[in-house]
């Protein structure tokens, strides 16, 4: 077998390797539930330990190799690199960039943080928000040293004040994480796959000293994996993302978010080891500001292809209650308005009734993603109104009427029945053939987590100092973006405070 | 896997498929006494030989990630999945999410029958994929 594929935990080496100290409980969430009594039995040992191989655990271990360090390993839980990560749209906004130098854009990391703390509605933390757009250059230069191509242009996306943002050539954040990967193999740095984080193990003094890993782990087979002592002499990154695939945590938060809302995210953001953190004395913040995404489609999975083509069609279409014929909301809304407005609409047994989002085949074949969404048959195209009501079963006369009302407020640029916006309309009337597609919001980022200061330290609820050995960034941390992360700002977070657990664990 | 080893399953292999042809296509599930395997190793279900893929002959586990690359070729197996080039990044053994980092098995069943990993989000057409 070549060293490529030589990451995934040996069996045989952590059978012999799970001592005594294995099995040691921890009960509760008791100071003393923190001190392990006796004698640990360390089955690895390593300088620098990361748990999550997304941007943020990807960056640490890099700029951790680069500051010096030489045993550095990352554990995911999962099969295969990257997370949640490998699934993004690529977007990353970064500040006082080449780009925006090249193209005389005038831009400042206080100009972004200013941009983002308005759209975290009072509740974003902006030391956070600064540090991250004053070090994004760096975390860009990583990527770009790796190998990450982008395009060659900027783009400005929703609540931000310029254009500032670089999209990856795949339109995904593959083309970030896929280098990456390839960089820590190079760099020697141990990558290993099915190793799930358990707990986290401290010493007399308090400090957390390592983290119990159930090695040879299988996700969604049944097969829990055999638990090992992991010690880090630095210190343990928790870079685990978000937890919008566990329906108990996140509706536990917010009650509208049920298993009948779905998720952007791969079913491995299940945010155990961010409970793990709160059972040990981090402090939760900002725990129920979950973002949906109202572009979604309930016809795939995942972020799909319908998400980036409504993005983009939104403005010029018409969204349908299949029910009545009738629009039901302003469909350029924030987020929050328009999935609010989607999940009341229901059949008579209370199960979902996705609306229709209708658009004139000839605004939206402007788009790349209407080809793929047609090709993938998670659209559809009709050259009548009649087809088109056949196939969803919604009443042709108040459809009719609908659209004829609507090409009105097209025509007058005032929308009289949601007051959307009409600028980005003016023109664009709804007629044959038509391209539609269903929506229903998906669950798509937890602006919550674990409280973390600007050296990526966790912070205690015990004395609100940081937790000695413990670090986190991205996802899993709460706080930095509040009510509402804008797009294209998760990247420069996660990259940034990777790297910021580097180089506060190399000084340690 | 010893050369050795890998040479007697080569050939037993290629029997199988040679002289099977007839009763059941390659790379069928098919029952092989207690066990579903699949039509193209039914030589290795014929001679018990459980540790061809397992750590022991009487496993109790799945055998290690990518223990199928220890007889099947990597890069021919990438070549006979490529895609034309506005689909190069949906080839499942080199793809845009994981690269060619994806265990065999989050694909193949070898014992059961075969999910493909990107049906959870995609509906990619692989016409030539054996459930």
């Amino acid at each position: 077998m070549d060293n490529k594929k030589d990451y995934q935990a040996d069996r045989r080496r952590f059978l012999v390797s799970m001592g005594v100290a294995g099995a040691a409980t921890l009960a509760g969430p008791s100071l003393s539930a923190m001190v392990n009594e006796g004698e640990v039995e360390w089955g690895e040992d390593h300088e620098i330990v990361v748990i999550g191989s997304g941007f943020t655990g990807l960056a640490a271990a890099i700029e951790a190799h680069k500051l010096g360090a030489t045993d550095i390993v990352v554990y995911d839980m999962m099969p295969y690199f990257g997370g949640n990560s490998t699934y993004n749209g690529g977007l990353f906004a970064v500040p006082d960039s080449p780009l925006q130098k090249e193209n005389g854009i005038e831009d400042s990391p206080e100009r972004m943080t200013a941009d983002q703390v308005l759209a975290g509605r009072g509740l974003a933390y902006q030391d956070l928000l600064l540090h991250v757009a004053s070090h994004a250059n760096e975390a860009l230069q990583m990527t770009l040293d790796a190998g990450t191509e982008y395009l060659p242009y900027l783009q400005q996306l929703g609540g931000h004040s310029v254009p500032r943002t670089y999209q990856t050539i795949e339109a995904c954040g593959a083309g970030i994480i896929r280098p990456l990967v390839e960089q820590c193999r190079k760099l020697g740095i141990k990558l290993v796959t099915r190793a799930k984080f358990k707990r986290l193990i401290f010493n007399k003094e308090g400090t957390v000293e390592g983290a119990e890993i159930a090695m040879g782990y299988y996700f969604g087979r049944d097969v829990d994996g055999t638990p090992v002592n992991v010690r880090s002499k630095r210190g343990l990154l928790i870079a685990t993302g978000g937890f919008a695939r566990n329906v108990g945590l996140r509706s536990a938060q917010d009650p509208t978010l049920t298993e009948e809302v779905p998720s952007t995210n791969p079913p491995s953001a299940t945010g155990e080891a961010l409970l793990e953190m709160f059972r040990v004395g981090a402090v939760p913040v900002h725990m129920a500001y979950i973002q949906t995404g109202p572009w979604a489609s309930p016809d795939e999975d995942g972020f799909g292809y319908v998400s980036n083509y409504s993005i983009y069609n939104f403005a010029h279409s018409v969204s349908i209650n299949v029910r009545t014929g009738k629009r039901f909301m302003n469909e350029i809304a924030d987020r929050k308005t328009r999935s609010d407005a989607q999940l009341a609409l229901r059949n008579d047994d209370g199960s979902p009734l996705p609306p229709i989002t209708i658009t004139s085949f000839e605004d939206a074949k402007e788009h790349p993603t209407m080809e793929k969404v047609l090709k993938y048959k998670v659209g559809w195209k009709f050259d009548t109104l009649e087809e088109l009501t056949a196939h969803f079963n919604v009443p042709l006369e108040p459809l009719k009427a609908q659209i004829e009302e609507y090409n009105g407020y097209v025509k007058s640029g005032m929308d009289e029945q949601f007051g959307k916006p009409m600028g980005k309309a003016e023109g664009k009337y709804i007629r044959a053939p038509f391209v539609v597609v269903r929506n229903w919001p998906k669950v798509h980022y937890c602006q919550g987590g674990a409280q973390i200061d600007v050296h990526a330290r966790v912070i205690g609820s015990d004395n609100w100092q940081p937790i000695p050995g413990l670090y986190a960034g991205g996802e899993v941390t709460g706080g930095m973006h509040g009510v509402s992360r804008l797009g294209s700002c998760s990247i420069p977070d996660c990259m940034v405070m990777g790297m910021t657990a580097a180089r506060t664990m190399m000084k340690s | 896997m010893k050369p050795q080893m890998i040479l007697t399953v080569f050939i037993m292999s290629a029997l199988a498929v040679f002289t099977a042809e007839n009763t059941f296509s390659a790379g069928a599930l098919k029952q092989f006494g207690d066990h579903m395997g699949r039509s193209h190793h039914a030589l290795l279900y014929k001679r018990q030989s459980c540790d061809s893929c397992h750590e022991n002959s009487e496993p109790t586990a799945f055998p290690a990630d990518f223990v199928c690359l220890d007889c099947h070729d990597e890069v021919e197996l990438v070549q006979a999945t490529a895609r034309p080039e506005e689909e190069k990044w949906q080839n499942p053994h080199n793809n845009m999410h994981y690269g060619k980092d994806v265990p065999c098995m989050e694909c193949h069943g070898e014992h059961r029958e075969s999910e493909l990993l990107c049906a959870g989000c995609h509906s990619f057409d692989y016409p030539d994929f054996k459930k």
